[in-house]
């Protein structure tokens, strides 16, 4: 490069190099580079979202990007809080006294027992064995309700006298003789033979809260068997859950246990044993589809 | 041509050497033919760039530019295919040397002298070229010393009466040879002496004058 042509260049540019401007030199238009575009908005499917629609699962949610929606998000960690407070609560000493019940035990002492020692929390203590024994409390009646905080003591307390009440009003309406109304702390489902077997009852019903898991921290589940007595098993059972006022209401559950209640009376027997046609509530076939009610309101629109 | 100041690139339209030259020609082109033997005779179609070119010879080879004439009316006009607007002459004693002044003959026509378009379209010419270092040649002609710088500038008449003015107040310069138009191409030319930084300075300053002028012509 000569030192004019250096000059001449470094002048040029002085100039606006090409001024007067020329017309532009007509380009392609280069296409945009491959770019990950992530909308704003939601992508599911319209069935996704339909199904959705049917239950309280945090199923069907669509995406946004690679990532879950922000609303469905916040649902998430709001009902993993509910879960994990349901979890952690525990049914408070005289609870059941001030709501007129006759309060038991299982075995277990602590909460921490209740969790690490299921076998504990299928057998009464002593206490409730004597308790039971009293005159106030009616021996060889049909169905003998029980309310027992399971593993969600927050559901119990929410609408289990509620259900309780229902339940026991029910079976009379059917003409069934109903015991005590009893509540049971740190109590396993079996603990419902144990106790039918002390009063001699005819049907043992036992309402407690069940596991929680998302937008289910409240959810109830109602366990009956015929011939309460230790040495039952799962297949001697029958069972309704999801009872809360969001899946299948206490006053909508009483009377379809009830009637479960009087047909194994009739039939003399229980769980897969039970035929179930012709009890009302159980074939009724397919619900109409539910609307989804989260349980927590975090203002997401999660539809 | 859509840029200004674009170089406008010289070509070599012949060269051909002549190693045993006869006394009557060495003598009617004004060489010596006690120390003349050898002539190396190229054309081009920029006389200016030519001059630079014959002038960056002598200091590469030990050649004389014994002959240089520009053409009447430029190479628009020109009397043959290979005429262009100038015939320069070489003579040496050693026909090597012509071989190498040639060379960088070629060279300087390639990458250093050439004309400028000074306008969008490029039909405005201008050669604002700084010499750094002057060769036997032209330091001769313009009676300065060898090794000296120069600015040597040629652009139309009345672009180049103009941008010579800017070029003089621009720095600390001195004409020491102006070409008043018409010269044989009907170009107007000036050959300024003065320190490097000044010669450069006015260079550019008689570029862009030359641009101006033939934007607004009527200015």
């Amino acid at each position: 490069m000569s030192r004019t042509r250096e000059l001449i260049a470094a002048l040029r540019r002085d100039l606006g190099e090409a001024d007067p401007a020329p017309p532009a030199i007509h380009v392609e238009r280069v296409p945009d580079p491959p770019v990950r575009v992530f909308p704003s908005r939601r992508e599911r499917s319209r069935l996704a979202g339909e199904a959705s629609a049917h239950t309280t699962a945090l199923v069907g949610i669509g995406r946004v990007g690679t990532r879950y929606a922000t609303s469905v998000v916040l649902q998430f960690q709001a009902e993993l809080a509910v879960a994990h407070a349901a979890v952690g609560q525990v049914l408070p000493d005289g609870w059941a006294e001030e709501q007129g019940l006759i309060g038991l035990s299982s075995q277990v002492r602590d909460h921490r027992e209740f969790l690490l020692r299921p076998d504990l929390g299928r057998r009464l203590d002593e206490a409730s064995v004597a308790r039971l024994a009293e005159d106030d409390v009616p021996k060889g009646v049909d169905v003998q309700p029980i309310l027992a905080d399971g593993l969600s003591a927050v559901a119990c307390m929410g609408s289990g006298v509620e259900l309780l009440e229902a339940f026991s009003e029910a079976c009379r309406a059917r003409g069934l003789t109903v015991g005590a109304p009893l509540c049971a702390r740190f109590a396993r489902v079996w603990l419902q033979d144990p106790i039918g077997a002390a009063v001699g009852a005819k049907v043992a019903a036992i309402l407690l809260g069940e596991r929680p898991g998302l937008g289910t921290g409240d959810g109830l589940s109602a366990y009956l068997v015929f011939d309460p007595k230790p040495g039952n098993t799962d297949g001697d059972r029958n069972m309704m859950s999801n009872i809360h006022h969001r899946g299948t209401p206490p006053a909508e559950a009483a009377p379809r246990l009830a009637d479960l209640a009087a047909a194994m009376i009739a039939q003399g027997r229980s769980g897969v044993d039970l035929d179930l046609s012709g009890v009302a509530g159980v074939e009724s076939g397919l619900r109409p589809p539910q609307v989804r009610l989260p349980l927590v309101e975090t203002g997401g629109d999660l539809s | 041509m859509s840029r200004i100041l674009e170089p406008l690139l010289p070509t070599l339209l012949s060269e051909r050497r002549i190693p045993n030259a006869s006394e009557g020609l060495l003598t009617s082109y004004g060489a010596d033919p006690s120390r003349h033997v050898a002539l190396g005779l190229v054309t081009c179609d920029q006389d200016d760039s030519l001059f630079v070119a014959l002038d960056e010879a002598t200091k590469h080879a030990d050649v004389d530019v014994v002959f240089a004439r520009s053409f009447w009316a430029g190479a628009g006009v020109a009397s043959g295919p290979l005429s262009g607007e100038i015939l320069g002459v070489l003579a040496s004693s050693d026909p090597a040397e012509i071989d190498e002044g040639l060379r960088a003959v070629r060279r300087c026509l390639e990458h250093d002298a050439c004309f400028y378009g000074a306008d969008a379209d490029g039909a405005t010419a201008v050669f604002p070229h700084v010499i750094t270092s002057l060769g036997r040649y032209l330091s001769a002609e313009a009676g300065l010393q060898p090794g000296e710088p120069m600015a040597y500038l040629v652009a139309p008449p009345i672009e180049g009466t103009v941008a010579l003015d800017a070029a003089l107040k621009a720095a600390d310069v001195r004409a020491v040879k102006v070409f008043a138009p018409p010269t044989e191409t009907n170009f107007a030319g000036a050959w300024l002496a003065g320190s490097l930084p000044d010669c450069e300075a006015a260079a550019m300053a008689y570029a862009e004058m030359v641009v101006e002028v033939a934007r607004a012509p009527r200015g």
